[in-house]
């Protein structure tokens, strides 16, 4: 028995063929969900941009009963792929825990965070446009109310990623090996700082501070997708450049 | 080292480094916006609503913050420059002065919500009022950042033997800009007529 431990445990280096697939699989997974989120959210879910807060009554049941089709399609393909953003999750805290000086428990809370925030900024959103979708004959008064709930938790629960830029900063400037960039944390304030100017949408319900205001919403994409592109680059160099003795031992690793 | 070599270094040397000027420049875009939002959208179409609005500010009290803000630059460099000298007890002293400054800045922005919003004037008031709480309200989250900064460099000149001249200028630079982008809002808010 102790003879097979030993064997596996001494496994030559060179009969993984690609150490690090299971990274390069996360890694892709990034811009394929984002691809899928496109899709749902601005082509068939009709809400990036957004539509307007201030809409009557017969708007809001037209806006539905129009798209329909589109939206019962996006809520469906939702369900079935938002998991997927666990993947990049996973990367990343993998990652994270490779930085010197800094406790697990900052990639822990940076996990923890996500899948707390995208509750009320994904999946309740989409619940709720679903439910409107494949029951329009409810009463209009309901159609309004889940329009209103969806598109209120959509952008108005940005401020729970508040945490998640907040600890990844600090993680980055802890961090003794500077495996991110300082720049990143930086940009990550900015995320942060436009993520709680988002909480103004509760209150306006047009102007720049509105869910599909200038500032709230159309300021804070811009400098989310900046991030994420940024984000997406620095994973890449560090998947890319990561020893391979660094890696599990059963990818020919020592850890 | 000649005396035109060693000026022509320390005319290149460009503070902190260059990760934090990065983001200086991309808050200065992102407060861009929001000033442009404010004067060239919202400002040019409800003239007259802004004008009777900005008389509810308290230009004194706007002022007496400003000057502590500059008092707090003022003290924060001359931290850097003892740190360049070595002297590290009296840095340590200019950043606690500094990060006062930056406490009592909040207290006197605190009282002035407090009478704004016991007045019954909200965020919701009108156009004004809105540009008013969110911008100050932005500027109040950059001074807490910037307290973060102050008590990083505070640990740094007292726990380190030799404290890194870079990590201050970093703190530093932040620091004039929280300092820099109060100018703008005082000028936009309360003085632009």
């Amino acid at each position: 028995m102790s003879t097979l431990v030993s064997d596996v445990t001494a496994a030559p280096v060179e009969a993984v063929r690609n150490p690090k697939l299971d990274q390069w699989i996360c890694w892709w997974s990034i811009p394929i969900f984002y691809n899928l989120f496109g899709l749902i959210f601005v082509y068939l879910g009709k809400l990036m941009p957004p539509p307007k807060p201030g809409l009557s009554q017969a708007e809001i049941i037209e806006f539905i009963t129009s798209n329909k089709d589109s939206m019962q399609t996006a809520w469906v393909m939702l369900a079935l792929t938002l998991g997927t953003a666990s993947l990049s999750s996973g990367l990343i805290i993998e990652q994270m825990k490779r930085m010197k000086g800094v406790s697990h428990a900052f990639a822990y809370t940076y996990l923890t965070v996500l899948a707390v925030a995208a509750l009320p900024g994904c999946l309740f959103c989409g619940i709720m446009f679903a439910l409107a979708a494949f029951r329009p004959e409810r009463d209009a008064e309901l159609i309004v109310l889940l329009y209103d709930m969806g598109l209120l938790s959509f952008v108005g629960s940005l401020g729970c990623f508040v945490t998640q830029y907040m600890v990844f900063a600090f993680a980055i400037f802890l961090d003794q090996r500077r495996l991110f960039p300082r720049w990143l944390a930086y940009m990550s304030i900015w995320g942060l700082v436009t993520e709680f100017i988002a909480a103004t949408i509760w209150t306006f319900r047009s102007g720049p501070y509105a869910w599909d205001g200038l500032i709230s919403f159309y300021l804070g994409t811009v400098i989310f997708v900046l991030w994420e592109i940024c984000l997406v680059v620095c994973l890449y160099k560090l998947i890319k450049h990561q020893p391979v003795e660094e890696l599990h031992p059963a990818y020919g690793g020592a850890r | 080292m000649t005396i035109a070599q060693a000026t022509q270094i320390e005319s290149e040397h460009v503070p902190g480094d260059k990760d934090v000027w990065v983001f200086v420049l991309g808050e200065m875009v992102i407060f861009s916006s929001y000033f442009f939002v404010y004067a060239c959208l919202n400002r040019s179409v409800n003239e007259p609503v802004f004008a009777a609005s900005r008389h509810h500010l308290n230009q004194t009290l706007a002022l007496v913050n400003t000057l502590i803000l500059l008092t707090s630059s003022l003290l924060i460099a001359l931290s850097v420059q003892a740190t360049r000298k070595r002297d590290y007890r009296v840095a340590t002293r200019f950043v606690e002065l500094g990060a006062g400054c930056g406490v009592l800045f909040l207290l006197l922005k605190g009282y002035e919500w407090y009478a704004k919003l016991s007045q019954g004037i909200t965020l919701g008031t009108n156009a004004f009022f809105m540009h008013y709480f969110v911008m100050t309200g932005v500027h109040v989250l950059h001074v807490l950042i910037g307290l973060v900064f102050l008590a990083i460099l505070r640990l740094e000149l007292r726990t380190r033997a030799q404290p890194r001249v870079s990590l201050m200028e970093v703190g530093a630079t932040y620091w004039h800009m929280v300092d820099f982008l109060w100018f703008l809002i005082f000028a936009l808010l309360y003085l632009m007529r």
